[in-house]
């Protein structure tokens, strides 16, 4: 049964023990950030957490690491709790194959219980805002999804785009807002922007647990992310019809802010700690004028905590950067196994593939470099054999250590483009990558010594369900 | 008001001398949230003393108007289309 809210949600991973509610009053900062920071280092399984006495507020409802652990993305996806990333991927994989599920338009969202207009906007009145890293620029929405359409294009909805853009506040109705230019929403804007246009924006906060998955998905620029929310939710995805914007957001959204980024403005933004574990510099921004927000009586303000992985913001982007790459390299090359773009977004990547000849897996590597991904992020490429699990890491540090022959097998690639937050790049937006086939040579590739491979015996994989049932049975 | 939400003269960012306030706690006198109208730094003044306070305030957050001035624009503004 796939979750139309977040409320829905918090409920089942309360229930599954996957629900931490923090019973003391605490400061809104730093308290808030730091639980959510050390959620990420006190091992497998964390919770969420939920804080509702927070010092100085009345009616603070904040959930934190909603998406923070393995059993937590799981359990957002409806599988058992106990499931492996890999299994998770695979299953991820497996409910692409449905895309496209169009979305089911409902009407009565709850979202329009209450609604603020033009002077009246104050986002402090409407979420407990508060502040992640020491060096972050102000308070940000960081865990909400943008939606935007293409002016070129505007009926279409696939063009539309939802996409995870952290937000910094910058006034009580304007936020500062981050487009990195490999990115859709970069796209609409730079196309209103040539035509002297503002841009419409609707902004949805404390939503069902696929949506910030498939909002933070690299996804073809024509595909829908609600298209795709259908496809791994198993049923179509229940939108309204936004009331000021007339754009498309999910039905069950705690909060619902519609603007438009302000045509051809940019003001100073920043810094903010990112997925890279370093900060973004102080950048001039576009910015966002605030004309309404909608939203339910009591809302959850759902926010994550992001600074030196792992943090929630890897859980959230590791599948769902791996399976579309997966899906983009199979589509040409079928000798593709599984692709690990777990780290960093996918700055690095770990694929496993069959050799078609010689030479086959270095291209393979400089295939994933030029996916739509690939090009802002993907900067080395670790290639291994079909029978090793590129979501084991110790078996991919055997296959480095032992098929590789650096002269060969690595190669590096001067001056190409990664997004600009990359801290290795430079000048900022331009890196080497690099290529490491950890592959077996295979004809007319003769080089090594490695005809003679140890294979597990033919007997092992029965034992190993044998002493699986003995240790269970004991 | 009571002393702990006095507003401080400066940003601790920028030292800049323009800070507005921008919320109040909703149980009066907790706490404020200030902004600072040149560098736009916010800050509650029931945070650590290492982002309120211009002296504890790290080095290499600072930000100077010559900063603010020659900051990167991401995404640069594109030229018009000629229409
Ligand atoms: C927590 C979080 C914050 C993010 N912040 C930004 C951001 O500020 N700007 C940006 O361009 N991408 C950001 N991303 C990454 C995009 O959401 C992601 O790359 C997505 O695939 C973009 O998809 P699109 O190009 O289809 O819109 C963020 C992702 C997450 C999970
Ligand atoms: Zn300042």
């Amino acid at each position: 049964m796939p979750y139309d809210d977040l409320r829905s949600f918090l409920d089942t991973l309360e229930k599954e023990g996957q629900l931490l509610r923090i019973p003391d009053e605490v400061l809104p900062e730093p308290d808030i950030a730091a639980a959510a920071n050390a959620a990420g280092r006190i091992g497998e399984g964390a919770p969420a957490l939920w804080f509702d006495r927070v010092k100085g507020f009345t009616d603070a409802r904040i959930a934190m690491n909603v998406h923070g652990s393995w059993r937590n993305h799981a359990l957002a996806l409806g599988m058992p709790k106990e499931t492996s990333p890999r299994e998770q991927v695979e299953e991820f994989a497996r409910r692409w194959d449905a895309f496209p599920v169009p979305p089911e338009r409902r009407a009565d969202a709850p979202w329009q219980e209450n609604t603020v207009t033009g002077g009246d906007v104050d986002l402090f009145a409407v979420l407990p805002l508060f502040r992640l890293n020491d060096g972050d620029g102000g308070f940000y929405l960081d865990k909400a999804a943008v939606v935007s359409r293409d002016p070129a294009d505007p009926d279409h909805f696939g063009k539309q785009n939802l996409g995870t853009y952290r937000m910094e506040v910058i006034g009580r109705d304007r936020l500062a807002l981050q487009p990195v230019p490999v990115h859709d929403i970069a796209q609409h804007l730079r196309t209103a922007e040539e035509r002297g246009e503002d841009l419409p924006v609707a902004i949805t906060l404390g939503n069902d647990p696929v949506i910030p998955i498939v909002a933070g998905m690299p996804l073809r620029y024509d595909q829908s992310e609600y298209e795709m929310a259908g496809a791994l939710r198993g049923a179509p995805m229940p939108i309204a019809t936004a009331p000021h914007t007339g754009l498309d957001v999910p039905w069950g959204a705690e909060v619902v802010i519609e603007g438009v980024v302000e045509s051809r403005v940019r003001q100073i933004e920043g810094p903010f700690g990112e997925f890279t574990g370093h900060y973004s510099g102080g950048r001039r921004m576009p910015v966002i004028r605030i004309e309404r927000i909608s939203y339910r009586s009591r809302p959850v303000f759902e926010s994550l905590y992001l600074g030196m992985p792992w943090t929630e913001c890897d859980y959230l982007v590791g599948p769902n950067t791996s399976v579309p790459l997966l899906k983009q390299l199979r589509a040409e090359f079928p000798e593709v196994r599984a692709v690990n773009a777990m780290y960093t977004h996918g700055l690095l990547v770990i694929i496993s593939t069959a050799k078609r000849y010689g030479g086959f897996a270095k291209a393979v590597g400089m295939r994933a470099m030029t996916t739509p991904h690939g090009l802002g992020y993907v900067s080395q490429v670790i290639l291994v054999d079909e029978d090793v699990d590129p979501f084991d890491l110790p078996q991919v540090m055997w296959a480095q250590s032992a098929k590789v022959n650096p002269r060969e097998d690595v190669l590096v690639l001067p001056n190409l483009s990664v997004v600009e937050l990359a801290p290795a790049s430079q000048p900022a937006g331009v890196t080497s990558k690099m290529i490491i086939d950890a592959t077996t040579p295979v004809a007319p590739d003769v080089r090594g010594n490695f005809g003679t491979p140890v294979k597990d015996l033919p007997e092992t994989a029965a034992w190993a369900a044998r002493l699986r049932t003995l240790l269970a049975t004991r | 008001m009571t002393a702990p939400t006095a507003s401080p003269a400066v940003c601790p960012r920028c030292s800049d001398e323009a800070v507005r306030t921008v919320a109040h706690s909703p149980v009066p006198d907790v706490w404020e949230v200030l902004q600072c109208a040149r560098c736009l730094y916010m800050w509650r003044t029931t945070e650590p003393a290492r982002r309120t306070s211009p002296g504890a305030y790290p080095e290499r957050f600072r930000m100077t108007a010559e900063d603010i001035a020659t900051a990167l624009e991401v995404p640069a503004v594109p030229p018009l289309a000629a229409r």
